[in-house]
């Protein structure tokens, strides 16, 4: 498995089975956990066949600010509940005997489900995509020269998806800026994060003309988010940072992009693991080796003469 | 710290099956094969590879492709669970099967298994999440400690606990009304498809002296039920027949007499069960006293084996017998049955009234040579809902308690003292 799936498999397995005609409707209660601290709730509280699903994320105060209402709205909403299940920052429910009949439009409305997490992080990329578009519009307008950077008066958007770590997004004429902060908790974490975030910045030498720009420091904010308040620069601290050109984020690209760049943390951290993992194996196989070649190692036996009591030696036969 | 929040993930991995899930659900999220397929050098397809024979902690090369050759993302090419078996019915994949007996054996192929099953299936940031793993009875502590080298150091999993499985059967047996107090003493019967274990247990210590398996389970089951059907010329036996069967029609009998003469006056005792061959062939297949006799092979061996003749409740008493004294009252008074050839029913009456027989004859008997009087002994089996996955059920039920956390050892301890830490693991005490 070299990629991440955007979206939750255990929610499409439960929905899949619950939707299925053939399945008696039972009752659900179960907790999920996603990655970036998101825990979705499935119950069915009031009967079994209306399945209540909520999501808890921990940046949703962020969210808000940039207008996941509104774009959950557009997704989700006729299922929407509101006030949410207490605890949980958005809730929908899905009546099994109110289904699409199709089983197209059921395994979409499945997949759209599944992707709640995705369409919740997907905000502040809309909007950033929203305002380049605008100030794109209006640099073509005073036709500026669109190969000069300049600053626009866009906010940096910052989303605190994680405890130690942000994701910080700008939007300008020419460009759309996203800044990842990275901690590692792990000596051996960080080095192979290092390695990793090398060859980010250099496929684009090597390999993929077309890959968005990677840009990584350690310590030290990029320039883009000096400004903002609240960036605790520790030592352990490093900045990712993307920078996607028009051609990134042309309209049927948009939804891929945005995918793509969310998960981004979680798919850099699983290749983490996943080359420690590798690691072990061959250190394993090596540890195997040398016991192999430890165990034909045996002393050699010197012969000896033997004698009896007396002083006579063995004859040989 | 953000894992304050978060779920802990139980994982149960058994030799069968795995059982993945989040502490406080009442069912495992997923339950799949515990299998992997690896792509084979030689694209020999599928089937099993010889079971290797060097010690578990070298870990076993499959012939050909071993990984430590290869340079590119071949480490990531794999497939678990039922993935696995779909992939490894086309070309170029293998299966590998890292548990063997309960006990792992492979640790690449488990390191893999791991990180497929957190990523892919579970989705979580090992870092923000606790870990329940469960261990079989007699695991070696070396393997406790390569499993916390694994979890700790290419996962970083926040915190760990490694129960023993038995113990998490006790703990979901709490769930039954006949249970008054939670203790952790009692013998556990764990019946899954391989082999059948009793394992007392005293206030959360295994016995391991007096340990016993039987070798009659699941599968044992399935053929005596498939050879009934083929002694008969149904017109299908296959495997999975027997194994709907089973599940379906079996049922314990109090009296095999009594039930041969039921099933003789009552012709509506015989069933009938339509098999779909696909297709949209439909064949019925009659299922007969194989209702009653499958699970008999329990308490009567001899009708499906020659090698192994000890009744289940006989072997249930000796390993009691076996047991420190001062603790045969508890063990007696709470028997839990946990794993799926446990489901049928009436299991636990018919078990309950066989034991109570041989420790009630004990009694007699003493009375008679002694000339005193006894108070008798408490015999009670314990069956409850929970009892299929009763394994993953207690380790959710414990792990979702606010003091699971501190009986786990961090990262943190980890780090500071090394993978010896996990020989040792406080008890949950009971709340």
């Amino acid at each position: 498995m070299l990629l991440l799936q955007y979206h939750n498999l255990l929610i499409q397995s439960i929905l899949t089975e619950r939707f299925s005609p053939d399945n008696q409707p039972v009752s659900i209660d179960q907790v999920i956990s996603d990655f970036d601290n998101v825990t979705y709730h499935i119950s069915t509280p009031e009967s079994k066949t209306k399945i209540l699903i909520s999501l808890s994320i921990k940046c949703f105060n962020d969210l808000q600010k940039y207008g996941v209402e509104e774009l959950l709205r557009q997704e989700y909403g006729p299922y929407i509940v509101s006030p949410p299940e207490t605890g949980y920052d958005f809730s929908m429910v899905i009546d099994l005997d109110q289904l699409p009949p199709e089983i197209d439009a059921k395994e979409a409305l499945i997949e759209k489900i599944a992707l709640l997490k995705r369409n919740a992080l997907a905000a502040p990329f809309e909007k950033a995509f929203a305002q380049f578009d605008e100030l794109s519009a209006e640099a073509a307008k005073n036709s500026l020269d669109l190969s000069v950077p300049e600053d626009s008066g866009a906010d940096v958007m910052a989303i605190h998806y994680r405890d130690e770590e942000s994701i910080f997004i700008k939007a300008s004429h020419d460009r759309v800026t996203v800044i990842f902060s990275t901690v590692f908790r792990e000596e051996t974490d960080r080095v192979f994060g290092k390695v990793f975030l090398q060859e980010f910045v250099d496929a684009r030498r090597r390999a993929i003309q077309n890959a968005p720009q990677v840009l990584y420091s350690h310590k030290e904010p990029p320039l883009e988010i000096r400004s903002v308040p609240g960036l605790n620069a520790s030592d352990d601290i490093g900045f990712v940072t993307f920078v996607l050109f028009p051609r990134h984020i042309t309209r049927d690209r948009r939804d891929n992009c945005i995918s793509h760049i969310q998960i981004f943390r979680d798919y850099f951290h699983y290749h983490i693991k996943c080359s420690k993992a590798y690691m072990h194996s061959r250190m394993r196989f090596r540890v195997a080796d040398f016991l192999k070649v430890l165990n034909r190692a045996k002393p050699e036996v010197a012969e000896k003469e033997r004698k009896t009591a007396s002083g006579r030696r063995f004859g040989t036969r | 710290m953000s894992h304050l929040t978060t779920p802990a993930v139980v994982m149960d991995n058994g030799t069968g099956l795995t059982k993945l899930g989040f502490a406080g659900n009442d069912s495992p999220s997923f339950i799949f094969p515990t299998v992997i397929a690896t792509r084979q050098a030689s694209g020999s397809g599928s089937g099993r590879p010889p079971p290797t024979s060097k010690p578990a902690f070298l870990g076993s090369t499959p012939s050909g492709g071993h990984l430590s050759q290869k340079r590119g993302t071949e480490d990531l090419d794999f497939f678990i669970g039922d993935e696995a078996l779909s992939a490894a019915s086309g070309p170029g994949y293998g299966l590998n099967y890292p548990i063997r007996h309960g006990q792992i054996e492979n640790w690449d192929h488990m390191e893999r298994f791991w990180e497929n099953s957190i990523f892919k299936y579970l989705r979580c940031e090992p870092e923000d999440h606790y870990f329940l793993l469960t261990e079989p009875p007699l695991n070696p502590p070396e393997n406790r400690e390569l499993t916390a080298e694994i979890m700790f150091e290419s996962f970083n999993c926040a915190g760990m606990y490694i129960a023993v499985q038995a113990v998490l059967a006790l703990a979901a047996s709490w769930t039954s009304s006949k249970v008054q107090d939670r203790s952790l003493t009692g013998t556990v019967i764990d019946s899954g498809d391989g082999v059948t274990h009793v394992i007392p247990v005293a206030e959360g210590y295994v016995i391991a002296s007096a340990i016993k398996n039987i070798p009659i389970a699941g599968r044992d089951i399935t053929y005596f039920v498939q050879s009934l059907l083929r002694d008969r010329n149904e017109p299908d036996s296959s495997l999975r027949t027997a194994e709907k069967i089973k599940e379906e029609f079996c049922y314990v009998c109090p009296d095999i007499v009594k039930e041969f003469n039921r099933f003789d006056r009552e012709p509506e005792r015989l069933q009938k069960y339509l098999v779909d061959q696909g297709l949209g062939k439909k064949v019925s297949v009659d299922v007969g006293y194989e209702r009653f006799l499958a699970p008999e092979i329990f308490f009567n061996p001899e009708i499906a084996s020659s090698d192994f003749l000890t009744p289940l409740p006989e072997v249930v008493d000796t390993v009691i017998q076996t047991s420190p004294i001062d603790v045969r009252r508890g063990l007696y008074k709470n028997i839990v049955l946990s794993g799926g050839s446990t489901m049928f029913r009436d299991f636990g009456r018919r078990l309950q009234r066989d034991i109570k027989h041989l420790v009630d004859a004990r009694i007699h008997r003493s009375e008679e040579l002694s000339g005193a009087r006894s108070g008798g002994v408490d015999v009670q089996v314990i069956s409850h809902k929970k009892q299929r996955n009763a394994v993953w059920f207690g380790g959710s039920l414990l792990a979702q308690t606010a003091e699971f956390r501190s009986y786990c050892h961090t990262k943190k301890d980890y780090d500071e003292y090394g993978p010896g830490i996990v020989r040792n693991f406080s008890l949950f005490n009971v709340p």
